[in-house]
């Protein structure tokens, strides 16, 4: 018997006046980590919120953890820590109070993963959360995510407002929740150097649609660029699963999705190069490839 | 109503603590000036208790609803287990209880005052009540409103008809003859015509009151 998916969302449409997230599909297995990509107004937080039942799809099919969203999502919810750089805490009150509010609602909480939390973050409890800098109180969000020890994270943009060194203690910790091997976090950034630092697998979303989704050694392993040297009046032969191609007199440079010796083989003696990609130009390649695709 | 409900009509109160003390404390000082002799000093108080309990009304709603939505706090309190029926179910009564505190120790404070004053002639108290009520119908409008809205504009539009809505209510009601040709009585007159004012007023607040939950609550979209 297979493990129930933590998020599983089946052509998934919802439309607003000037943007429609389109035919989205994507799952999340128990203890994997996805990085949910995408640039500015590609439809990650329309689907983060499709996923915890805050909107409602117009097609389609979007159940978490093995509940129907949004009509269970009491239920869902409560396996569920969600942040997102939106969220605020009530400013009338400390941090101390929010834990104590938390704590009385899930059962799970674990005050003692509180507590260190608190110190590692250098948090205070008894500060206002009006007083907290926007750092302070992203790590204050995750900290009160965190403690109430979920089996899904649902993060939307959770580094965004965070300095290096706390974009790092936050990434840190997320990589000790997956510890347990039965916990997913679904992660969404801009910031493809802290998607590539944690997470196993990666969803590529642009302009409503999705580009690409697999896991991250996979598109790391299938993305190359190759540097060509060819004899002035050669012409390449066209090439399957070639993302693009940039001609400069002799020097021409190919980025394939789909590298394989056979391919270097083919193109023979020409090539003076084979660069890996980081994930950052694996996503903009993938991106630009999928808008001259899609007419977009 | 489960005891997440509960708690976070808790945290509504726990939130608007001072406001309530200080609501409570500026009106029962209101009634104090009311009730210290003169005329003048009668009306002065009673514009001012009725500013206090009006006034909190709109800051409370302000607040409670669309500050929470402001300072994106709502996302916080929509991820926690509850789905959106349970959410306006917990706002329609965790707000409503907030404002009923200070306006039960007040409307108390006032019918006490009528009857307790020497020289106050209780034939006022009918219209006295009736006032009270629709200051809680008013009150359950904004509410009712601000659930409903999504923009400030609009907030800012139900407040302005709010308090316009009690100046017509006194220049409407109050020269009803059956009010008007006893409030000087010694003792009150409960005819016919307080228990229709009063029974529109409980019909009315009933509606307001349960449009939230039946139109509000089966939106789609939280967010």
């Amino acid at each position: 018997m297979t493990a129930t998916k933590h998020i599983e969302m089946h052509a998934v449409r919802k439309a607003f006046r000037f943007f429609t997230l389109e035919d989205l599909s994507l799952d999340l297995a128990p203890g994997q980590i996805m990085g949910f990509v995408g640039p500015n107004g590609a439809g990650k937080s329309t689907s983060i919120r499709l996923m915890m039942g805050l909107l409602a799809p117009d097609a389609g099919e979007v159940r978490v953890l093995g509940h129907a969203m949004p009509e269970n999502q009491a239920l869902a919810k409560r396996d569920i820590g969600f942040v997102s750089d939106d969220m605020r805490l009530f400013g009338h009150a400390t941090l101390g109070w929010h834990m104590q509010f938390v704590a009385s609602i899930y059962p799970g909480w674990d005050a003692q993963y509180a507590k260190a939390l608190i110190k590692r973050f250098n948090l205070r409890a008894e500060q206002n959360v009006s007083g907290l800098s926007s750092g302070e109180h992203t790590k204050a969000v995750l900290l009160l995510a965190l403690a109430r020890r979920p089996r899904l994270l649902i993060l939307d943009e959770p580094t965004s407002g965070l300095d290096p060194v706390a974009r790092h203690e936050v990434l840190n910790e997320l990589m000790d929740v997956l510890r347990d091997d039965d916990r997913s976090i679904l992660f969404s950034s801009h910031n493809t150097v802290d998607v590539e630092r944690i997470s196993d697998c990666i969803t590529f979303i642009d302009r409503g649609r999705l580009v690409d989704s697999s896991d991250k050694e996979d598109f790391l392993e299938r993305w190359r660029r190759i540097y060509m040297q060819v004899p002035p009046g050669t012409a390449l032969p066209d090439l399957p699963h070639l993302v693009s191609r940039v001609v400069d007199g002799q020097f021409v440079t190919l980025t394939t999705d789909r590298f394989s010796p056979d391919l270097l083989a083919f193109l023979g003696a020409n090539v003076r190069e084979v660069h890996r990609m980081s994930l950052e130009e694996i996503f903009v390649a993938s991106v630009f490839h999928h808008r001259e695709v899609a007419g977009l | 109503m489960n005891s997440l409900t509960y708690k976070l009509i808790a945290k509504d109160f726990h939130q608007h603590r001072l406001l309530i003390a200080g609501t409570i404390a500026i009106g029962l000082i209101s009634l104090l000036v009311a009730g210290a002799g003169t005329l003048m000093l009668f009306n002065i108080g009673m514009l001012c208790w009725l500013t206090a309990i009006a006034a909190y009304g709109c800051v409370l709603a302000m607040l409670s609803i669309s500050g929470e939505r402001k300072e994106r706090a709502l996302l916080f309190v929509l991820s926690l287990p509850l789905g959106y029926r349970d959410y306006v179910r917990l706002k329609l009564f965790g707000v409503m209880l907030c404002f009923l505190a200070p306006w039960a120790i007040l409307t108390a404070g006032a019918v006490v005052l009528v009857l307790a004053k020497p020289g106050m002639a209780d034939g006022i108290l009918p219209f006295a009540i009736l006032l009270c009520g629709f200051l809680l119908t008013n009150f359950s409008m904004v509410l009712s409103c601000a659930l409903f809205a999504r923009s400030e504009g609009f907030i800012t539009l139900v407040i302005i008809v709010h308090n316009i809505a009690i100046s017509l209510f006194i220049f409407l009601v109050g020269p009803i003859p059956a009010f008007r040709d006893h409030l000087q009585d010694a003792s009150p007159t409960w005819g016919p015509e307080f228990w229709i004012v009063l029974a529109v007023e409980a019909a009315t607040l009933f509606v307001i009151f349960s449009l939230p939950y039946f139109v509000v609550a089966r939106r789609r979209d939280f967010i």
